[in-house]
Order: C-alpha cells, then sequence, then structure tokens
C-alpha cells in the first residue's frame, strides 16, 4: 500500500471550501476543494513550514493561516500579503501531489506508475473510520450487505492504525451500513488485542 | 530526555519563572535544556540545582534566572525596568510544543498580525509590512530591528481605535526577547512587552510575557487578558509549524523581505553554532 494510488478521504467529505488533514505512512497531508476537483499537498507552507490544513480556501485558492500566502489551484503562491505590489517568484510553490477521484474516493499517487484502478459502478457514499489495526489482507474488501455491496478501501496512518473508506453500490440504508461497518471494526480490533 | 551536551545553549541565562511562581519553603522540580532541576526558596534566599550541583542564580526584574554554563555576560540590563511610573505585569506561563528559537522568531514577526491576531494587532485591508532596519549590535551582542510600522486596528487593550504603531525589536538572547512600541496613551514613551522563553527540551517551551507598560486606563486583568488572547492565537501556529524545530539550512523555508528579522536571527544563531531547538543539518560535512 506504500506506492501507487492510495485513497485517502471519501469525495463526500471534502466539500468545496473545505480543508482536511490526513496522515498517510506517517506524511501530512491536506486535501482541499476549490471550485473543482480536490488538491492533495504536503500538508506545509513553504514560507514557515506552518501546516496547510489550518488554512483557509478563498477564490478557488488555499491561504495559510499564518502569513496570508495564497496558493492557486496549481500550487505556485500567487500573493505574499506583506508583499502587495511584488510578482512572487514561480519557484514559490506548495508541495503538490497527483491526486484523481473515482469510484467516490480521492486518491493521491504515491509512487509506482501504474494508471488509477478504473472505476466501479456509480457508488454512495457510507463513511471513514480508523481502525486500530496494522493493515488489512487486500487492497480493497467487498461485503455483501442487504442487497447491496459494500467497498471498502483503506490507506495506512503509521504503525497499528488505518483509515478505512467505505462506499456502497446498490440500494441499501446508509445508517445501516455505518452500523454494520462499526461493528465489524469492534470485532477486527478485538482480534487483534486477543 | 537527558541534558543538551550544546555548549553554546549551555552558555545562557534561562528564565525558570516568575519569582511569585516559588513560594517559601517549597520545592519545584522543572526541566531545562532537557535536564533536571529543583529549585528551593527559603526565606533567606533560593537555591537552584540542575543535574545535582547548585547553578548560579539571578532574581532580577521580578523572574529567576540560572545558567547551567558559563555565559559571557551577565544577565542582560532592562534600564526601563528603573521607570517608576511603569507597571510591570505578568501575564503567567504559556506552554508551548516547538522550539523555543520558534517562539523567538513568531515573536519578531509582523506579517502574521492580520492573519493571526485579526483585526486586533492587524487588519487584513492592510497587511503590508514596510520596509524596516535590522543590525546586530556587536558591542552588546543583540540584535536591533528598529523603524518597524503597522497598522493595527486594536494594539492594546487601553485602545479605542487603530493606530500605525511603531515598533523596535531587540533580542538579547537566543531565547529572551523584548519588543517596544508606542502605547495608545503615551505616544512619546515605549511600551516593553519582554518574551523570556523557558525552554524545557528541544521541542518543549515555557513563554513568560512580561510588560512594563505606561497605562492609568486599563486594569492588570484586563491587559493580562489581551495578551493572554494574543500569546493563545499566536500557540495556534507554533503548534503547527513543520519541523517543530527551527531549521537552519539554506533552502528549507522560503524567507521575504518581511522576514528580514528572522534572517539575521538565523545568521547570529550560527555564528553562536547554537543547535539545541534547531533541525539537524544535512548539508554539512
Amino acid at each position: 500500500m506504500t506506492a501507487g494510488w492510495t485513497p485517502i478521504a471519501l469525495s463526500r467529505d471534502v466539500p468545496a471550501g473545505i480543508t482536511r488533514a490526513v496522515i498517510v505512512e506517517g506524511r501530512e497531508l491536506v486535501i482541499w476543494r476549490g471550485d473543482g476537483p480536490a488538491h492533495v499537498w504536503e500538508d506545509r507552507c513553504p514560507h514557515r513550514g506552518m501546516r496547510l490544513s489550518l488554512g483557509f480556501v478563498r477564490d478557488n485558492s488555499l491561504n495559510c493561516l499564518y502569513h496570508g500566502w495564497q496558493y492557486g489551484a496549481s500550487s505556485s503562491c500567487v500573493r505574499i500579503p506583506a508583499h502587495p505590489d511584488l510578482t512572487v517568484a514561480p519557484t514559490i510553490k506548495a508541495n503538490a501531489y497527483e491526486s484523481a477521484e473515482a469510484g467516490g474516493l480521492v486518491w493521491v499517487r504515491l509512487g509506482g506508475t501504474e494508471p488509477l484502478p478504473a472505476p466501479s459502478e456509480p457508488v454512495t457514499p457510507v463513511l471513514s473510520f480508523a481502525m486500530e489495526v496494522d493493515s488489512l489482507d487486500r487492497d480493497s474488501l467487498m461485503l455483501p450487505f442487504q442487497r447491496a455491496e459494500l467497498h471498502l478501501h483503506w490507506h495506512r496512518v503509521g504503525p497499528a492504525r488505518i483509515m478505512v473508506h467505505a462506499v456502497m453500490s446498490g440500494g441499501a440504508d446508509i445508517a445501516g451500513a455505518a452500523a454494520f461497518l462499526r461493528a465489524l471494526r469492534d470485532d477486527m480490533e478485538q482480534e487483534v488485542a486477543a | 530526555m537527558t541534558l543538551t551536551p550544546d555548549q553554546a545553549a549551555l552558555d545562557q541565562w534561562y528564565v525558570l519563572g516568575a519569582l511569585r511562581d516559588f513560594p517559601s519553603g517549597k520545592t519545584r522540580s522543572t526541566r531545562l535544556l532537557g535536564g533536571d532541576i529543583a529549585v528551593t526558596r527559603r526565606d533567606d534566599g533560593i537555591e537552584v540545582v540542575g543535574e545535582g550541583r547548585a547553578l548560579p542564580v539571578r532574581t532580577n526584574y521580578d523572574h529567576l534566572w540560572t545558567t547551567f554554563g558559563t555565559p559571557a555576560r551577565d544577565l542582560f540590563s532592562l534600564p526601563e525596568a528603573a521607570e517608576p511610573d511603569r507597571r510591570w505585569i505578568h501575564c503567567g506561563g504559556v506552554h508551548v510544543r516547538a522550539s523555543g528559537l520558534r517562539l523567538i522568531e513568531n515573536f519578531l514577526d509582523l506579517a502574521h498580525f492580520p492573519y493571526v491576531h485579526t483585526d486586533i494587532l492587524g487588519s487584513e485591508e492592510k497587511p503590508e509590512v514596510a520596509k524596516y532596519e535590522v543590525e546586530q549590535r556587536r558591542d552588546v551582542d543583540e540584535l536591533w530591528a528598529t523603524k518597524c510600522e503597522f497598522f493595527q486596528p486594536k494594539a492594546a487593550a487601553a485602545s479605542d481605535e487603530g493606530q500605525i504603531s511603531q515598533y523596535m525589536y531587540r533580542v538579547v538572547s537566543p531565547f529572551n526577547v523584548m519588543l517596544y512600541k508606542t502605547p495608545p496613551t503615551a505616544p512619546n514613551r515605549w511600551d516593553v512587552i519582554a518574551l523570556f522563553v523557558h525552554p524545557l527540551d528541544e521541542i518543549e517551551s515555557v513563554a513568560h510575557p512580561f510588560m512594563l507598560v505606561i497605562d492609568d486606563t486599563s486594569s492588570d486583568a484586563e491587559i493580562i487578558q489581551f495578551q493572554q488572547m494574543i500569546f493563545l492565537q499566536d500557540k495556534i501556529v507554533l503548534e503547527n509549524q513543520r519541523p517543530l524545530l527551527l531549521p537552519l539550512q539554506p533552502g528549507r523555508e522560503t524567507p521575504t523581505r518581511a522576514d528580514l528579522s528572522s534572517v539575521l536571527y538565523r545568521r547570529w544563531l550560527k555564528e553562536k553554532a547554537l543547535t539545541f531547538g534547531t533541525e539537524p543539518r544535512t548539508d554539512l560535512a
């Protein structure tokens, strides 16, 4: 799970105007959305190292909380408020990762060259949840639930901790699916602890 | 964590707290530079024991100071402490999970006012940092930034309207800094706001803001409340900088003209070969 495309959030959980901090294999990343697709960057402003996930989205750009440095969708810094008349050097940019959205998920490429996993049929987002285990057996799992299928994707946060991102195909009750997944998580965590 | 071997850091004076934090007849333990400290106050004096031996003690400016090493100078002078019409105000220690050097650098920074202290110390409408001057005063081994100006909607507890504040900054040692600022009630004097940083270890610090102010309108409680609000806003930033240690390696961060005082401060730390609280460098042989 360390290389290639990694699912890191449900697209639904990153609505326009929002930042989300995520940790992937110990790396601190920020996901944010302006007018279009979600962006995935290193969670660090190159000016003074401030985490950009504490910043604010405005005018389809991400603005650092510390000094208001403004980064456009291309990740280039477009404005340094302390010097309003300055044309910002093109070398000043946030560290952007290649990212994509498919199958109800936000994906980031942490390495490798393989293409994005082909999206399945339309899905409904269910929930993301943390689990105190080191990994799952496979990159994704499919579980029948009522008359639907639950698809479980996940990323590793660090030792003994993963985040699971669940989507559903077919019609089923979302609250019921969420309760089912929470019970499943409790069972699996107890197995690890035993 | 054990006591740092960094001689440049050991050979400095450090605050351990306000004197009133050490009640008579009691022993309090703390840490300094990663080492263990025990402070005992008796009726006839105050004893600081660090790593099993008695350390030098100073009690200037209502604070307790010590050192593990041999500082090149005695504790810095603070002439304003002798002016009888100033009020001495302790704002209380603030724990911050970050390098003490990051705290000092943030204290020297004007450009964050509109974003971190929005509509108090700065306004998003007027974020520009005008050119200011910096100098290293080698005779006293201090850094100064002068001719700093910034528009402030509410510059101090006693402000009832916006003003263009004049600032001067004075760095007297790697972990002690003060600023001079025009008070709203006495435009021909300077308020002094000091920040004494007690580094427990490389990434955990206690900031002691201390004020010597000309303000006959605000109560102590109002002034303390104002400063605590400011420092809590700073704490959010400081605990979310990456790394928590101060990087000295060129290229790790991106200074601009507004960061002139930070550039000088980092150069001064390098000149002292101070490494405690700094990010390990990979560009040196």
